[in-house]
């Protein structure tokens, strides 16, 4: 590995109004080296990067490039320097065709107009670099988000970057995907360049990186080679907190007497799910396990009434239900919490007190609102049992972390004090800590007598938290497994091989 | 080279069925079929003659210059509705200039450009400075623009200046060739001034956003004006840029207005900035910003002058069946872009498939 230094940064100090958010960071990158940037939610990954493309303005220290000082003024600044970055939603412009998205702004001329044709056979080749046969004249929306990320990534580079940032750029990619951007992050490492990392998946840092750079509530933990650190040393590092104690989370117990709150028979609709049978008693917790499409984010919505039935019955604590719509649902005392946070959960220009009595509200009827006293004690009491890390309940919900804004939309559904509680993905894309605060959580709320359907995509929660695993693929319940007993690979089997493997395992 | 060859043999076909195209070709298409509706129906008045033709471009024409500006605005994502009110101000600049203070018109017209394109800069920087929505921006220009018009005059100024007079009646009329002497064909039919300054405009347009950085950065704005800014583009000088020309389209159909009716009045040209709107999104511009076409433009324009040529040719239907069929056209078109959106934009895969 070449030890050319590319990029220095010294002391690094930001303020923001009550938090010092970086203090004294040192980050170097070399040439030729993927560098991961790692740290929770907070801990100044991202302002730290900001600092580097010109969005935030360093108080104190130095960035020096190739060895010159150099102070990023803005995105525009930064590119010129030769720092690019490719964001985690793809941050191009979904109507302007592929080709154009790598040029605009800076489309070669012919005779005062644009030259079409040189962008077009140009954005061809670059394309073609990573492996990406596509027809670059249609639009970018025509195509899928790890294209698009390949699109942003050819942007980036082709803008004669020394330094490339890839932030969270495979938190929406399948894992061939990701690997295809592994080889093309590999091969871009082999011409010089140095890529900063960033990424909430460990296997991805060791997968890929060659050194590592640990951040702390605005603190550097330090610099390691992938080599040097374990994937616990690396994780307990990142929390500061043994992981142990995070994660040690004790299942529900559910008393063999406890009363069904929910039965689910034969239920299905044409193009959602077939012929599936839950049960839920009081206090306990189902996990769903199974890959994206498999048909488990379709039985939630079955469930609650965001789509109809079509076939089968649904029983809600002891009484037929007829659930026709999601208000059906939520008068019948159930709470649904949806995967998509950003686009189905949060307001983000109302303040976290107005989120969370958002369904509360909702469900009392819009006649009788909550006076401004019952949201404040309701925001207060919900922000200190959660943890909420915000100076007050009036904070803009869309300015919290990822893993904050969870919470409060946990609290949303909380308040409702619901029967049921349905969370879709409820832990996607935020960070180990957060993790595992979201599943103490859960579990303390079966304590207290709620019946809760966990949908994951990752299985080691799904295990360490569920009494039973439902594991579903093409859309279909495949099998239903004990949740003491069950083990990763076996659900695994299951999910690759369908129910053939499940055979004698199920219960 | 056979790579080239390759690309180019591609992208004809490719070109062609580019998604993208998909609304240019429902306006086309539906302009041809009511066309061909009308020259079935009426053809033997004489719907078909290149009269009835060119008449929809003059008597269009101030709508289409001004739906040039309103067309960039729109693509932006944004909305200009002192148009209309900018358009009549021009007017009776040049009426209350000539006939009351005896200037001569071209004055008027260079102090209506001022005041037109200053008013659109200023309109663009509060929108994107200040954050205020194009909207209310632009409702407050035509209420500044209208009452500015009232305060002049609130009675009708006819227009009496020898260069007005003759640029206003100025034709070209299409001839043929007819035993070895060129006659003007018949019915007769011609241009003016106000359909070459149309088309011009159409082609000024299309050149500005086909062909230059600034056009192409109208687009990547309205397609997602956050990636502008990070793409590095210069979002608030194109977008204040934008307004700006908007406001010279304006005054350019002021201009074109008042020599089609030959006088200013402080009451012309209410609601028409609904009317650019209009001719603008039924040409396949997305009001949602980031989509839209010259070309689309100019058939909307035509489509809208389309209908009330009809009605006059059946002679039968009440005028106000122009507003409903309008009306109606507006909602198709409204209903196809948002199919076609779903169709392709919405299209974007869901999330990951991972099981760790």
């Amino acid at each position: 590995m070449p030890d050319k230094v590319l990029l220095e940064m010294k002391e690094i100090e930001i303020q923001f109004p009550g938090v010092k958010a970086l203090d004294k960071v040192d980050f170097n990158l070399r040439a030729g080296e993927i560098h991961s940037l790692l740290g929770e939610n907070g801990a100044g990954k991202s302002t730290l990067i900001k600092c580097l493309t010109g969005v935030n303005h360093m108080d104190a220290g130095v960035i020096l490039l190739d060895g010159k000082e150099i102070r990023p003024q803005s995105p525009q600044h930064a590119i010129e320097l030769g720092i690019s970055t490719v964001y985690q939603e793809v941050n191009l412009c979904p109507n302007l065709t592929v080709a154009e998205n790598i040029f605009v702004g800076r489309q070669p001329m012919r005779r005062g107009q644009i030259d079409w044709k040189t962008i077009n056979s140009r954005a061809r080749e670059l394309m073609a670099r990573f492996h990406q046969d596509i027809d670059v004249t249609r639009p970018l929306s025509y195509y899928s988000t790890a294209v698009q990320q390949m699109v942003a990534i050819a942007r980036a580079v082709d803008v004669q970057a020394k330094i490339l940032i890839l932030d969270e750029p495979t938190s929406s990619l399948d894992d061939n995907e990701v690997s295809l951007l592994f080889n093309v992050m590999n091969e871009l490492k082999a011409e010089g360049l140095g890529i900063i990392f960033i990424t909430h998946f460990l296997d991805q840092v060791y997968a890929v990186s060659d050194r590592m750079t640990i951040l702390r509530n605005g603190h550097l933990v330090g610099t390691y080679g992938v080599e040097e650190l374990s994937r616990v040393e690396l994780v307990t590092l990142m929390v500061g907190k043994d992981i142990d104690t995070i994660f040690n989370l004790k299942r529900a117990e559910v008393p063999g007497d406890a009363p069904y709150m929910l039965k689910a028979t034969h239920i299905g609709a044409p193009g959602q799910v077939d012929d599936i049978t839950v049960t839920l008693k009081k206090g306990e917790l189902i996990g769903f396990a199974g890959l994206l499409g498999s048909g488990r984010t379709e039985t939630a919505e079955l469930l609650f009434g965001a789509k109809r039935l079509a076939s089968g019955e649904l029983e809600v604590d002891g009484q037929k239900a007829d659930i026709r719509s999601p208000y059906d649902a939520l008068m019948r005392g159930m709470a649904f919490c949806p995967e998509d946070r950003k686009r189905d959960g949060i307001i983000g220009d109302l303040s976290i007190r107005e989120n969370i009595a958002l369904a509360v509200q909702a469900r009392r009827g819009f006649l009788r609102p909550l006076s401004r006293a019952e949201q404040n004690e309701l925001a207060d009491k919900y922000i200190k049992a959660l943890g909420i890390a915000t100076p007050d309940a009036e904070k803009k919900i869309g300015e919290l972390s990822g893993g904050n804004q969870q919470k409060v939309i946990l609290a949303r559904w909380m308040a409702t004090q619901p029967k049921v509680l349905i969370l879709d993905e409820p832990t996607r894309g935020i960070d180990i800590g957060a993790k595992a605060e979201i599943q103490r959580l859960m579990l303390e709320m079966c304590g207290d007598g709620v019946s809760v359907v966990f949908i994951s995509s990752e299985l080691d929660e799904i295990i360490r938290c569920s009494n039973r695993v439902i594991v579903m693929r093409d859309r279909e319940k495949v099998a239903e497994l004990d949740g003491e007993t069950c083990t990763q690979p076996q659900i695994l089997r299951i999910i690759a091989e369908g129910a053939a493997a499940a055979g004698g395992e199920a219960e | 080279m056979t790579k080239r060859n390759g690309a180019s043999g591609r992208s004809l076909i490719a070109r062609l069925t580019n998604p993208k195209y998909i609304m240019v070709y429902a306006t086309i298409g539906i302009f041809l079929i009511i066309y061909i509706f009308g020259a079935v129906a009426y053809g033997d008045k004489g719907f078909t003659t290149l009269r009835t033709f060119m008449n929809m471009f003059i008597d269009n024409a101030y709508y289409g210059i001004s739906a040039v500006g309103m067309t960039m605005v729109l693509i932006t994502g944004g909305i200009d509705l002192s148009v209309g009110a900018v358009a009549s101000l021009t007017g009776m600049f040049i009426a209350y200039g000539t006939a009351v203070l005896g200037l001569h018109p071209l004055v008027c017209i260079a102090f209506s450009l001022v005041v037109g394109v200053g008013l659109g800069l200023l309109m663009g920087w509060v929108i994107h400075y200040l954050n205020v929505p194009p909207f209310i921006t632009t409702l407050t220009g035509m209420f500044l623009a209208r009452g500015v018009c009232s305060l002049i005059s609130r009675e009708s100024i006819e227009i009496k200046h020898p260069m007005m007079d003759a640029l206003a009646g100025w034709k070209i009329y299409f001839m043929k060739l007819q035993d070895g002497e060129w006659v003007r064909i018949r019915p007769s039919a011609f241009v003016n001034f106000n359909v070459i300054l149309f088309v011009v405009m159409i082609i000024v347009g299309t050149v500005i956003l086909q062909k230059t950085r600034f056009g192409r950065n109208i687009y990547a704005i309205g397609g997602n004006e956050q990636s502008a800014k990070l793409m590095g583009l210069p979002v608030g000088r194109t977008k204040v840029l934008v307004y700006g020309f908007n406001g010279l389209c304006s005054v350019l159909a002021g201009v074109t207005y008042a020599l089609y009716v030959k006088s200013g009045w402080n009451l012309s040209l209410q609601g028409a900035e609904l009317d650019v709107i209009t001719c603008a999104v039924i040409g396949g511009t997305l009001l949602t910003g980031g989509v839209g076409y010259m070309i689309g433009t100019l058939f909307g324009v035509l489509l809208k002058s389309i209908i009330p040529a009809l009605i006059t040719f059946n002679g039968n239907l009440l005028s106000w069946w122009g507003k409903i069929a309008t009306g109606l056209l507006l909602l198709l078109f409204i209903c196809i872009q948002k199919i076609v959106v779903n169709a392709t934009g919405g299209r974007k895969e869901k999330k990951p498939q991972r099981a760790k």
